[in-house]
């Protein structure tokens, strides 16, 4: 029992350390947001590839760059009911 | 099997690095320059720059030198410097994907970047919650903050101990779970505990509420977070909620100079905010204007500080997303004790337009640096800071009446943006950002020997094609034709040694035995009573022992003394002078018998002879001696070359007068020889180079031992088709060669690597026959005979290698293609988001029809002001409009015309999107433009109720040479075409999933064959027989096989395992592509031998055409050949050569300015010694910024068959010990390690 108790305590430092790192019951709209959020940080990040788009939507840097961070808030919408 | 080499590997070299800025920040890093002149920090790619801003007395010549640049082999992302109290220079910061801070110094004595710290924080690599997307630093240098995009947050203080070594402490976090970041900067608290404020949205409830009402609810805080220097911790101090659209950041100065705080930029306004003071707003002004979204809100993208410590007084130049600048100021009411800490009032005036800045400097001297996002970077010259008030009173606003509760609406402000006002343009940084399409092609074969480089750059109505040449640009003086008479040889003299000037020039023809004296003043003119010798040609002319002029010609010596008096010396009977050479005091000549004569010249002038007069082993074709050196009056040795393909060493010291001391065998007859004294990089002393020019074009460098007068350390190069002719040169204060074959080429010192350079001098017409100094009052360069002509130049800037000459662009290009018969490009252009000139036009007839009755015309000519109005749009960029498209399609003639020959505006929200001639099968006689577009595309953001986008195919006849376009038809399309080429005498299309193949008719395409080949979007076709190489936006490479009619099928056969986003390819044989993706890999991909060889059987009868698919794709799968992370995004990529009779190469060029080249390996051995050297140099220094290398070249795929040149160059650069060690290591010498490296380059490329 004690051996259950520290895995699921290592797992919960693990999963406050590292966002993302997934528990059983991980849902697909925790999965597909944290992927979102994840591409959304590395498209601002790399700074070709925010050049890139920018060109491509013919606007500024900066503009290309909040769109992203604010897509992070909510990349796929509200988390769906859940039924108790 | 066992020596069989299976894998083809390249060796990766960047011609020019990316030129677009990441970061940039002013520091004061060199070591005894005032406070004043400011240095420029800069990142750009993987590299980072020191450059100096140099300004001439009267500053009229202002110029960015780069002291200092070094690639770090990372991802860098942002840069900062600061002053540690109570040490002499800043200290740079650099954050990067390395998961580490690096602190590092310029070490002027080095001239390199000194590393001082290197703390690990996190992983490597660009992720969500490693900190590094944000860097700040405190104004009083105490501390450094690094951000992520969410959730963590890292202190470092920063500490000068008593033994002045710089200590860093360990990180202090201030993690807040579900947190994102959207800036960060630091307060000037003075010197109380410093904070750093951000902008922060947390999202945790939102994500929770399925309701979506929490979501709606969220605020942007703005957080402070103090370092409690004294408890050694970062504590949360206050946060309040601030607008919604905040972006941006900026400390205003603190303690004796402000009241400190924040500006919180948003959209359409900015705040100023602090928890000890009340806020404050004003609206950001919009542009006024018939064709300008009254409605249309500005952000704030970069923008900086001036602080004057001595006045305590500030203000803030911030930038708009337009470009606009605009000073803000503040007014500060007095508090209870009569100091100035209280804001009241905020006044913003616009000041001037500027490119859109990546990051913007403002430098004490007086300049401000504008990093630019798109073009070159600009440094302007600050001729009036804005201060009088009176100035276009309508340009200025205030903050008062406007609430600063961002939930309450304000009335906007608007003003007319205009050409620069307090403002000059003082230096351009050559840059070629965005890059968005290269091609390199040989559009002059007759003249030129090398391609060209054409480039596709800029953004909106700064864009340009780039002809790019391999070379230094000159300054034409004065070229004035000689007539007749076809000159080969040239000598600028002096009249005394100690003349600053030169006062003769003799210009001598060996077609008709005579020389021509010009005497050089003011002007230059013939000079008819010149104690020269006019009716031979001259073999040599020199000033000797500094008052006498020697003359050689071919039947003697013909000496004038200082007095007027003129010495003869007659060549021996029968016998005549082929070859001479001399210095201040030696003078040796060839005869014609292959007998040497030596002279030795007293202090008088008078010349005594050798009596020996030792024979060669064959005819004297060319002779050098070496250069006096300075304090001594003897040189040690000549170099004689014979027409048996050899060159001699002899000594010519007096007392072993003429004694051989080596041989060495060439390739060809030497027809130039010159001995020159050139620094050497390595160990700083001067060292004897001897240069040897081949009558087969070749040119050879070698080293002459100074003891023992062996020849050692030969490079080749090979120049051009006609015999090489050397000329010793000066060029900026060093020793330097004109070498003239088919091209004229100049070998100096390069100013900022040190090495020794060749490169070619980019000229109109003729090759140059000889070449020498010029150095008059006026002028200070060379003079060369150009075919039939004198052309007198100099060298404005030896630094580039790349001569650039531009078309101007109307809008953003988007790809382009040759016509196949006349030297005519056809470009599509077309920018998003912006009003195309149909609507613009209709906006304005509008606007003035209004405008007409108010008040009638002033008499102004409508063509000037149609001019100015251009240049003005051109200065402000084009209006801009959600959803809208301007494009058009354009013909340009590079060469002759170097301008747009025809110019066709799409209508009806359309944008040209990618172009190809096409030469039909049954349409021979005639060449066509087949170019694809989008209608009504919303790109990254859909708009409500918008048109779902449709594609169209247009088609041009191409007549009148190619300068005319005229449309044909065009065939509409369910989605937009990004990609058509042409394949078998018809035209190949993708049209999202589908590859179709048409043919021309009368009213339109019509379709022969369709096959639905990839999963998502085609973006590019190659082809090459019956095959196509077709890319997918997403799904990396299909190759698809056409079988002909009757059976007219597609069929795709080989697919990749990997989904590479691609960007550009290209086939490099039938049954290999090369490709880059959108995360900056390159790679090679290649068929398999099965599956190409049932691809290539008869008719669908075979197996390919039956075979099922496998995983859902098609039957068989690509092999990956090599993988190489560029960092840079790839936008062209082309196997060509880059030099005359160059080996074959593959090309690329990527978007942020990057060209490079994959040079394929010929031996084995070269692919074992360079994959050696690169791991020995690898280990010996690793990356500055504390990337692993080769973790960094293998980002996303682990690096395969690709030798990093760049890192392999770096050899070069390392200390004497280092060096040796990695030479002893692959058991070879450090001059022959180095001679390898640096062939590998030259033989191919520059």
């Amino acid at each position: 029992m004690a051996d259950k108790l520290r895995t699921q305590q290592q797992l919960e430092a693990l999963q406050n350390k590292y966002i993302g790192t997934g528990h059983a019951d991980t849902t697909k709209h925790e999965w597909t947001s944290n992927i979102a959020r994840d591409s959304y940080a590395s498209f601002q990040g790399h700074p070709p590839l925010l050049h890139y788009m920018s060109v491509g939507m013919g606007q500024g840097m900066e503009r290309t760059r909040m769109h992203c961070m604010e897509s992070m808030v909510l990349p796929c919408g509200p988390a769906p009911q859940t039924e108790e | 099997m066992a020596n069989v080499q299976t894998t083809q590997a390249f060796y990766s070299l960047t011609l020019s690095p990316p030129s677009a800025p990441t970061a940039a920040c002013t520091t004061n890093s060199i070591p005894g320059l005032k406070n004043q002149d400011q240095q420029i920090f800069e990142a750009r790619g993987s590299s980072i720059y020191l450059h100096y801003i140099r300004e001439n007395q009267d500053k009229t010549e202002v110029k960015m030198e780069t002291v200092c640049s070094q690639d770090c082999f990372g991802i860098i992302r942002g840069v900062t410097s600061f002053r540690i109290p109570g040490t002499a220079t800043d200290q740079l910061v650099i954050s990067s994907d390395s998961g580490r801070i690096a602190l590092v110094n310029y070490d002027a004595t080095k001239k390199s970047f000194k590393r001082i710290h290197l703390e690990t924080f996190g992983k490597s690599g660009i992720r969500r919650t490693v900190p590094g997307q944000y860097l700040a630093s405190d104004p009083r240098g105490r501390c450094v903050m690094l951000a992520s995009a969410e959730k963590n947050k890292v202190v470092y203080i920063v500490n000068r101990n008593a033994e002045a070594n710089i200590v860093i402490s360990s990180p202090h976090e201030a993690n807040s779970w579900a947190n994102l970041c959207f800036a960060i900067c630091a307060l000037d608290t003075g010197w109380e505990h410093p904070v750093f404020a951000a902008l922060e949205v947390e999202y945790a409830d939102a994500e929770s509420d399925p309701s979506g009402a929490m979501y709606v609810a969220r605020e942007k805080q703005l957080v402070y977070y103090t370092v409690d220097l004294g408890l050694n911790h970062v504590v949360k101090s206050w946060s309040d909620a601030v607008d919604y659209t905040a972006n941006m950041l900026f400390g205003v100065p603190g303690g004796q100079d402000g009241p400190s705080g924040v500006l919180v930029c948003a959209e359409g306004r900015i705040y100023y905010r602090h928890d000890k003071a009340e806020p404050l707003c004003i609206p950001i002004p919009r542009r006024k204007g018939a064709t300008e979204d009254p409605e249309r809100k500005r952000i704030i993208v970069a923008g900086c500080l001036h602080l004057s410590k001595a006045r305590h007084e500030f203000f803030f130049l911030l930038q708009t997303e337009d470009g606009d600048l605009f000073k803000l100021t503040m007014e500060l009411g007095e508090d209870a004790q009569g100091r100035k800490t209280t804001p009241v009032r905020m006044v913003m005036k616009y000041y001037d337009t500027f490119p859109v800045a990546k990051t913007m400097l403002l430098i004490r001297k007086g300049y401000i640096y504008i990093a630019a996002e798109n073009g070159n970077s600009k440094l302007y010259h600050v001729n009036d800071l804005a201060d009088n008030l009176d100035f276009e009173p309508e340009n200025l606003f205030s903050s008062d009446d406007v609430s600063a509760d961002p939930a309450e609406d304000y009335t906007p402000t608007y003003f007319t943006p205009r050409q620069l006002e307090f403002t000059s343009l003082a230096a351009d940084v050559p840059g070629l950002h965005p890059l968005m399409r290269t091609r390199v092609e040989n559009l002059a074969p007759e003249r030129e020997d090398a391609p060209q480089i054409y480039a596709l750059q800029g953004t909106g109505a700064n864009s340009v094609l780039k002809t790019l040449r391999h070379g230094l640009e000159i300054q034409e003086i004065v070229s004035s034709p000689l007539g007749e008479m076809p000159y080969d040889a040239v000598f600028a003299l002096k009249h005394r040694a100690s003349d600053s000037f030169h006062s003769y020039l003799l210009l001598s023809t060996a077609y008709s035995d005579r020389t021509t004296v010009l005497s050089i003043g003011d002007e230059v003119e013939t000079m008819e009573d010149s104690p020269f010798m006019t009716a031979r040609a001259t073999v040599e002319a020199r000033l000797m022992a500094s008052t006498t002029l020697v003359q050689v010609h071919a039947r003697g010596v013909h000496s004038i003394l200082e007095s007027g008096a003129v010495n003869d010396w007659p060549a021996p009977e029968h016998r005549t002078i082929v070859a001479a050479s001399a210095n201040d005091r030696q003078l040796l000549l060839g005869l014609s018998s292959s007998e040497l004569a030596f002279f030795f010249m007293d202090d008088n002038g008078v010349l005594s002879q050798l009596e020996e007069m030792p024979e060669m082993s064959g005819k004297v074709t060319c002779l050098g001696v070496g250069q006096t050196p300075v304090g001594q009056q003897q040189a040690k040795f000549a170099v004689v070359g014979c027409d048996d393909n050899t060159i001699r060493v002899l000594s010519i010291e007096l007392d072993t007068p003429l004694e051989a001391r080596s041989v060495q065998a060439l390739s060809a007859v030497p027809t130039s020889i010159r001995v020159v004294s050139q620094t050497d990089p390595a160990s700083g002393t001067n060292v004897s180079y001897v240069h040897i020019g081949l009558a087969s074009g070749l040119y050879l460098r070698a080293v002459i031992d100074d003891v023992t007068g062996e020849l050692g350390e030969v490079r080749t190069k090979f120049l051009g088709a006609r015999p090489t002719r050397l000329f010793p040169v000066e060029v900026e204060g060093q020793q330097g060669i004109v070498a003239c074959s088919s091209r004229p080429w100049l070998g100096y010192n390069h100013p900022n690597s040190g090495l020794y350079t060749l490169t070619p001098l980019v000229t109109d017409g003729a090759p140059f026959v000889a070449a020498c100094p010029f150095v008059t009052e006026q002028v200070s360069g060379l003079c060369a005979v150009q075919g039939d002509s004198l052309l007198i130049f100099s060298l404005p800037n030896i630094d580039g290698r790349l001569a650039s000459q531009e078309v101007a662009l109307r809008y953003t290009p988007r790809n382009m293609s040759r016509n196949l018969w006349y030297p005519i490009w056809y470009v599509v252009e077309a920018d998003g988001n912006t009003l195309s000139q149909g609507t613009k036009k209709g906006l304005l007839t509008a606007g003035a029809a209004k405008a007409d009755e108010n008040e009638n015309m002033n008499g102004i000519e409508a063509s000037e002001q149609d001019e100015d109005a251009l240049a003005l749009e051109k200065h402000l960029g084009y209006s801009r409009a959600k959803g809208h498209w301007a494009s058009c399609i354009q013909a340009i003639d590079p060469l002759t015309e170097r301008k747009v020959t025809a110019t066709i505006e799409l209508e009806e929200n359309e944008a040209a999107l990618c172009c190809a001639v096409v030469n039909f099968e049954s349409k021979k006689e005639e060449l066509f433009l087949a170019v694809g577009t989008g209608q009504h595309m919303t790109p990254g953001s859909k708009l409500p109720g918008a048109e779902k986008p449709k594609g169209f195919v247009h088609m041009y006849r191409l007549t009148n040479d190619g300068k005319k376009m005229e449309l044909v038809h065009r065939t509409q399309f369910a989605y937009p075409i990004y990609a058509v080429t042409p394949f078998q005498g018809r035209v190949a299309i993708g049209v999202k999933t589908e590859l179709l193949i048409y043919d021309i008719g009368l009213k339109a395409l019509l379709r022969k064959s369709r096959g639905i080949i990839v999963p998502n979007q085609i973006v590019a076709i190659e082809t090459k027989g019956l095959r196509l190489a077709v890319a997918d936006v997403s799904e990396s490479v299909t190759f698809v096989v056409f079988k002909p009619s009757p059976h007219n099928r597609l069929i795709g056969f080989v697919d990749d395992s990997i989904a590479r986003w691609s960007t550009a390819i290209t086939l490099l044989d039938y049954e290999t592509v090369a490709g880059g993706d959108k995360f900056g890999n390159l790679w090679v991909l290649r068929v398999p031998e099965q599956a190409s060889r049932e691809a290539d059987e008869e008719g669908v009868g075979g197996y390919i055409a039956n075979e099922r698919g496998y995983l859902g794709g098609a039957p068989y799968r690509l092999e990956l050949r090599s993988h190489f992370f560029a960092q840079d995004i790839p936008t062209a990529i082309q196997r060509t050569s880059l030099v005359a009779g160059g080996q074959e190469l593959l090309f690329w060029s990527g978007l942020e300015g990057t060209m490079g080249i994959l040079i394929p390996f010929v031996a084995r051995e070269d692919v074992e010694f360079f994959s050696q050297l690169e791991g020995l140099v690898r280990a010996e220094e690793a990356p500055l910024a504390g990337r692993d290398h080769l973790m960094y070249r293998g980002y996303y795929v682990p690096v395969k068959g690709v030798v990093d040149g760049d890192l392999c160059e770096r050899f070069l650069r390392l200390g004497v010990d280092a060096k040796g060690r990695i030479a002893g290591e692959v058991e070879r010498g450090v001059g022959e390690v180095e001679r390898k490296v640096l062939e590998m380059r030259s033989r191919v490329a520059f």
